[in-house]
């Protein structure tokens, strides 16, 4: 029989390993939801949509399965943070999957119609691509606890947010051509890609603070 | 992994520099004056103790400030216990057992020569591990005990009989038996009772030793507020077992372990940080349950 505490070190582990998991599916959603909206894939659109709800149980089950661990282990310190973090950390990340959606959801408006005018195109493919990128530097920061990594993520952030300034720059311009329906959906995805990195530095801080104890 | 000698040197730290009663003062901004003078505290300088040839403390210097609770942790014969016997010298009670070091209660040692032993308990209460009621006394003459052995005497005894079994939350458990015996009460009852007997002499200080260890959690949470309520006009010191206890109760936590040699204090610190952000790996490891 294994003792108490190798018990709960396992149930640690596997909860860490549940936010990584989570990381890779927000990952992939992100990845397909700018593909949709750069190609107007509406079958890619639609796998992002239905794909959120498994995330949001997957969070739910996570949660749930945390707030147990704390009643029945009563952990303190170092455990007491991993676990804590965890509950916000998992909160961030099912956020990070509704912006992949709310993006799907915007494709699938617009559908036929692709949502974003071929001059802005590049931006998009680089909003797309620094999200993907951010992600997965993510992931391994929970999963390897690397708090210089963590910090990373933080400086990969301003790569995104010069993006959103550059997109609002071109939106607000006198000689903006397509309309304002147009301009309304390509602020509001704009707007997802630069909510979504937020959360993806918040989960960074938070393995900071959970490895450190202090705030960064 | 730590050296000998960085280890030697990490716990000569932190003897060096132990909690201090400004730290306590801006620890508890909202902690009111007791209803009596709690004087300046307690102080334990460089002390050691030994069992015969065993040397079994080393070095232990603490700051107790007036009006905190200080929980001592750590796993079995790490010297929490005796520790505390010897600041009511107790510890001299027992065959070949021998201590050095300073006591200071309200700046004044102790172990000084001349002192008064018997004085010094009464300043000086202690509540053991299993409650110890004196058998064939009625709760009443429980209380008052301690004022017969000492041959004190107050002016009215049913004020104080009232006021010890109030503060230890009894009173209005026992108050139309107080002419039962003591062994009537329950395990938890009797605890308490307990308390009432070391509060009737009026101590500055009460040292408790794994109080609780022996109640149910409904008892133990009656003791653990009697334990706040006290903390107002006493300073206790507890040590337990139960981390959760620690947390709830103390204001600081001091963590003990014996490496295979005499007890040493690792870390104090305000118990907020012993069981968020503990410094010492070592008592990270206690606190998490990894060993002890």
């Amino acid at each position: 029989m294994a003792l108490i505490r190798s018990v709960f070190q396992d149930e640690l582990d596997g909860v860490s390993q549940s936010l990584v998991d989570l990381t890779e599916m927000v990952a992939l959603s992100i990845s397909k939801a700018t593909a949709s909206v750069l190609t107007s894939d509406l079958k890619l659109a639609e796998e992002v949509i239905s794909t959120d709800d498994h995330i949001d149980n997957y969070q739910h089950d996570l949660d749930a399965r945390i707030i147990d661990i704390i009643a029945r282990q009563q952990p303190v310190a170092s455990d007491l943070r991993a676990l804590v973090t965890a509950l916000r950390m998992s909160a961030d990340l099912e956020r990070m999957g509704d912006m992949a959606h709310h993006i799907a959801k915007i494709s699938r408006l617009c559908h036929p119609d692709s949502a974003v005018p071929t001059e802005l195109t590049p931006v998009f493919q680089a909003m797309g691509s620094a999200a993907e990128k951010i992600t997965n530097k993510t992931g391994v920061v929970i999963a390897t606890r690397d708090t210089e990594m963590a910090l990373e993520v933080e400086r990969d952030d301003d790569e995104i947010d010069k993006l959103h300034r550059q997109l609002i720059g071109t939106l607000v311009d006198p000689k903006w051509a397509h309309g304002v329906e147009t301009a309304i959906n390509l602020t509001l995805l704009g707007r997802y890609y630069e909510r979504y990195a937020d959360h993806a530095v918040s989960v960074s801080r938070r393995v900071y603070f959970l490895v450190t104890g202090k705030y960064a | 992994m730590t050296t000998s000698h960085e280890s030697e040197k990490k716990i000569m730290d932190t003897t060096v520099k132990p909690s201090s009663f400004a730290d306590v003062a801006q620890a508890k901004p909202a902690k009111t004056p007791g209803t009596r003078a709690l004087g300046k505290g307690l102080e334990t300088r460089g002390v050691h103790a030994w069992f015969g040839k065993h040397h079994v403390l080393s070095n232990i210097s603490l700051d107790f400030a007036a009006g905190t609770v200080t929980a001592l942790i750590g796993p079995s014969g790490c010297g929490k216990s005796t520790f505390i016997r010897t600041i009511n010298r107790m510890h001299e009670f027992i065959p070949g057992a021998a201590m050095a070091g300073e006591v200071l209660l309200d700046g004044k040692d102790v172990y000084a020569s001349g002192t008064d032993v018997t004085k010094i308990r009464l300043q000086i209460g202690m509540v053991f591990q299993k409650p110890n009621p004196f058998p064939s006394m009625t709760i009443g003459e429980n209380v008052l005990s301690g004022l017969k052995l000492a041959q004190l005497k107050v002016d009215n005894k049913d004020d104080l009989l009232e006021e010890s079994l109030e503060r230890a939350g009894l009173w209005s458990e026992v108050k139309d038996r107080l002419s039962a015996h003591g062994g009537s009460l329950s395990g938890g009852q009797q605890q308490r009772l307990c308390i009432a007997r070391a509060l009737a002499v009026r101590p500055q200080v009460l040292l408790m030793d794994e109080p609780c260890s022996a109640l149910d959690p409904g008892s133990t949470l009656r003791i653990e507020e009697t334990i706040r309520h006290l903390s107002d006009t006493m300073t206790i010191i507890i040590v337990t077992h139960n981390m959760q206890q620690a947390a709830r109760v103390s204001d600081y936590t001091a963590f003990f372990l014996s490496d295979g040699g005499p007890g040493q204090m690792i870390e104090v610190a305000p118990t907020s940080e012993i069981f968020s952000r503990p410094q010492d790996q070592r008592t990270e490891n206690y606190v998490t349950g990894r060993f002890g």
